[in-house]
């Protein structure tokens, strides 16, 4: 499976040890979606910050996401829901480590 | 060395900052329900009063520090009991001495919550508890209608507690400085003490899923001694530029979940 499905599908499945497992151990995950809701921008660095911070947003229920299709090897699209505020959102795989990890992810707004 | 008194220091952070306080060389009123120098409910106006009183007899030139520890957690079940002792019985007890606290330039710390930046807040209870707080009985009424036994709607109303104190701290802390008393919270991330050991499995999975990065790859939550020694911290001259600062101490778990706010 090519890293951006794994994306989709660990986040689809709420694995916040899977997604923090996808990215290099200094891994960028940037999410500028979050404007314009009740949370700020995610700026999170390296892949255990990364895992524990949607085990938070998880269990909460404060991020999610539906409808998702994958566009490319490096792009894909779905509705971010931020507590219950969708948002169309597209996310791209920015920078791959040679061994296939995620060096650097945008989301934003589409 | 100082008179410090504290609240709920018979148990969990308040235990540890009376045993740091007083290897110190302090001198300490534990305020507590049992195993402390003033028995008080600081849940009831009656026991404020008493710990208030008792504090002017024992000490009346004064005292170097107040702490506020005593508090009940999202999960007891008795949100009226969250709001009257959480809130109320911090307030009252610091407005209580805040003339004793003046005659020493003392300095007071009061126990907030990092779930306080996150949002779980039921906003419309801080609110009332800030702009209303002379009007307890009816807050109490309002929260008595809403479900005690829902995990979630008692953790909002802690949170709401929470906040609301941090909030009564920071538009107090100007004044109180200006009259020689400075006033700062702790904010502290899931500790170990009597409140978490008890909490059902449900409550233990939401303390787990905020996480706390210096405990990384370890289910453990926070030794109160960590807790502790920054309060003692802020109570001592060397914090003595510190004012109206809420003090996130939670191995870094506020910094996590909100890396955008520095301010």
């Amino acid at each position: 499976m090519k890293p951006i499905q794994q994306f989709i599908e660990v986040i689809e499945n709420k694995d916040f040890a899977a997604l923090g497992a996808l990215f290099t151990p200094d891994g960028h995950y940037c999410d500028y979606c979050a404007n314009g809701t009740a949370q700020h921008e995610y700026h999170l660095y390296g892949k255990e910050a990364i895992a524990m911070f949607f085990r938070n947003k998880f269990l909460f229920r404060q991020y999610s996401i539906m409808g998702a299709a994958v566009l490319d090897d490096r792009h894909a699209e779905f509705i971010a829901s931020f507590g219950g505020y969708n948002i169309m959102a597209i996310v791209t795989l920015q920078q791959l480590s040679e061994d296939g990890h995620i060096k650097r992810l945008t989301v934003r707004p589409k | 060395m100082g008179v410090y008194a504290i609240t709920g220091g018979s148990s969990g952070i308040g235990a540890k900052t009376v045993e740091l306080l007083k290897k110190r060389g302090n001198q300490v009123v534990n305020i507590d329900l049992k195993k402390c120098d003033i028995q008080a409910n600081l849940a009831t106006p009656e026991g404020r009063q008493k710990a208030i009183d008792e504090l002017h007899r024992m000490h009346p030139d004064g005292l170097d520090g107040l702490i506020c520890s005593a508090g009940v957690s999202g999960a007891c079940g008795n949100l009226e009991l969250i709001i009257s002792l959480n809130f109320f019985g911090t307030i009252s007890i610091v407005k209580g001495v805040y003339d004793l606290l003046k005659k020493k330039g003392g300095t007071c710390v009061v126990t907030t919550s990092n779930t306080i930046s996150q949002g779980a807040a039921r906003m419309d209870i801080a609110d009332l508890l800030n702009n209303n707080n002379d009007d307890e009985q009816r807050l109490l009424n309002l929260v008595s209608r809403m479900d005690g036994t829902n995990l979630s709607v008692g953790n909002s109303i802690y949170v709401a507690t929470k906040y609301a104190l941090a909030r009564w701290m920071r538009r107090h802390s100007a004044s109180y400085a200006a009259n020689g008393v400075r006033i700062n919270a702790v904010a502290p991330g899931n500790v170990n003490t009597a409140m978490t050991a008890t909490m059902s499995s449900n409550a233990k999975s939401a303390l787990n899923a905020l996480p706390i990065p210096t405990k990384y790859g370890r289910e453990t939550l926070m030794d109160p001694e960590e807790i502790a020694s920054v309060i003692v911290f802020l109570s001592s001259d060397d914090a003595r530029g510190v004012n109206g600062n809420v003090m996130f101490v939670d191995g870094g778990t506020d910094a996590l979940l909100n890396t955008e706010k520095v301010y």
